[in-house]
């Protein structure tokens, strides 16, 4: 079983539903980092929302997340991993939606809009996991403006988004947009960048 | 030079009228309740006209125009579709996958759709080709379906397939000029839909050619190729009547129908 970080859960308590959160982890720390920023919102504030999974399969993520008693239920997946594995999107779960690539950029964002709309909690979040995922697919002045225009996007409205990045394998000129247009910060990274 | 006090009391008054603007006159509008739709097109198509909705294959042309049907008969209006591709069973079959669609408004008559096939057999018009009397037949019967039922939202899917059937570009104008000043007249706003195999920057947006100048609006819907995959994109290229966006606007074809975002741009690089 693993440990939560429970200054992230002290850290989220601050922040506002239009917030957009930079969350800075380490590629050894990544799953605590974003274990710990959902159980809150999910036990403690009773939030849904959506998860857009481009770094790992969507199931392995329901699995472990049930694991540490994370319900996954008020969570939709829109994951951009499994369709490129054949065989991939056979899995038992139903609260999974499946992009092509994570280089379909605006359908990840239209699918997670969807989602959004069909939530019934009022208060949601999105959690893109990850910007470094994306890189490896997209060019560095597209995932800029991606970025700029989903971060703007949830914030109008009202639906807490979090962008989780390893800071030091991400490109610079996407790091300095999600400086800039990010709200908040969650530093858990393992390189500090000034 | 010196200016009177006068004088520059009245410049500064003609500019802040220029600046607030005289009241513009506006056309009303119909609003189709698609997704996006109504933004870019600054409130909604114009009332009673006839847009072509040109599209590659796949390209969501059936969802989007069944859509817009859909939210007029929502609104209490009676909608038709005219089915040239496809049998009615079928295209009421695939559309039945969406949660936006009812089959109750097939049942109640708010949509009604007509297959092609069946209009020309009631017209006897069982040539492989029309000649100036059998589209003036075609025109008479889809207004005589428009004014009995009181339709005020039409698709013709696809007037393409309809075209193929007509000989040269003259007649093709002709029918489409008539059939659109008809419609117009009867306060219908309809969408005509058209194939085409290419939506690029050098395509045309018809399958003929003469159909773009003729009607009121071009909708085109098309694919941009990133990296192998197929991301669905709309653009409103004209619309008369209405001030609109002529950018282009990545779709989705969701359960619940026809979403869209401002397409990145740094990824439009189209086939």
């Amino acid at each position: 079983m693993i440990e939560l970080d429970q200054r992230i859960a002290e850290q989220l308590t601050e922040i506002t539903l239009n917030s957009s959160l930079q969350v800075r982890c380490g590629s050894s720390n990544a799953f605590l980092v974003t274990s710990s920023m959902i159980e809150p919102l999910i036990n403690e504030f009773q939030m849904g929302g959506v998860y857009i999974s481009a770094s790992r399969p969507a199931p392995e993520l329901i699995a472990t997340f049930t694991e540490i008693g994370i319900p996954v239920d008020s969570i939709q997946f829109v994951d951009c991993v499994s369709s490129a594995l054949l065989g991939g999107t056979e899995n038992p779960y139903t609260n999974i939606s499946y992009v092509d690539s994570p280089i379909m950029l605006e359908s990840i964002l239209l699918r997670t809009l969807f989602h959004l709309k069909q939530m019934p909690t009022e208060q949601n979040f999105v959690i893109l996991d990850s910007v470094n995922a994306l890189a490896i697919y997209n060019e560095e002045r597209m995932l800029a403006e991606y970025l700029h225009t989903f971060i703007n996007t949830f914030r109008a409205r009202d639906v807490l988004s979090a962008v989780v990045t390893v800071p030091d394998q991400t490109p610079p000129s996407v790091l300095a947009n999600l400086d800039l247009y990010c709200t908040d910060l969650i530093d858990r990274g393992q390189v500090v960048i000034s | 030079m010196l200016y009177s006090n006068e004088l520059l009391a009245e410049v500064g008054r003609w500019v802040f009228v220029s600046m607030l603007g005289t009241p513009q006159y506006t056309r009303d509008r119909c609003i189709t309740g698609i997704h996006g739709l109504d933004e870019i097109t600054r409130g909604g198509i114009p009332y009673g006209a006839t847009v072509l909705v040109g599209g590659t294959c796949g390209s969501g042309k059936t969802t989007l125009t069944m859509e817009f049907l859909v939210h007029g008969a929502q609104m209490g209006e009676a909608c038709a579709y005219f089915a040239a591709t496809e049998p009615s069973v079928k295209l009421l079959e695939n559309i039945r996958q969406y949660t936006f669609f009812d089959m109750e408004m097939v049942d109640k008559g708010l949509i009604n759709v007509f297959d092609m096939d069946v209009v020309y057999s009631w017209l006897g018009l069982t040539k492989a080709t029309f000649d100036r009397d059998d589209i003036n037949s075609l025109v008479k019967a889809i207004t005589d379906i428009v004014n009995t039922i009181g339709v005020t939202r039409l698709v013709i899917d696809s007037v393409t397939t309809l075209c193929y059937k007509i000989p040269n570009d003259q007649l093709i104008r002709d029918f489409l000029f008539t059939l659109g000043k008809t419609l117009a007249t009867q306060g219908c706003t309809s969408f005509l839909v058209a194939e085409i195999t290419s939506a690029g920057a050098k395509a045309h947006w018809s399958s003929f050619g003469v159909e773009e100048a003729i009607l009121d609006g071009i909708m085109v819907l098309g694919d941009i190729d990133r990296m192998g995959h197929l991301l669905r994109f709309l653009q409103v290229v004209k619309m008369r009547g209405t001030d609109h966006s002529r950018a282009k606007y990545a779709i989705e074809l969701t359960p619940m129908g026809v979403m869209m975002t401002p397409m990145l741009k740094w990824g439009v690089d189209s086939d």
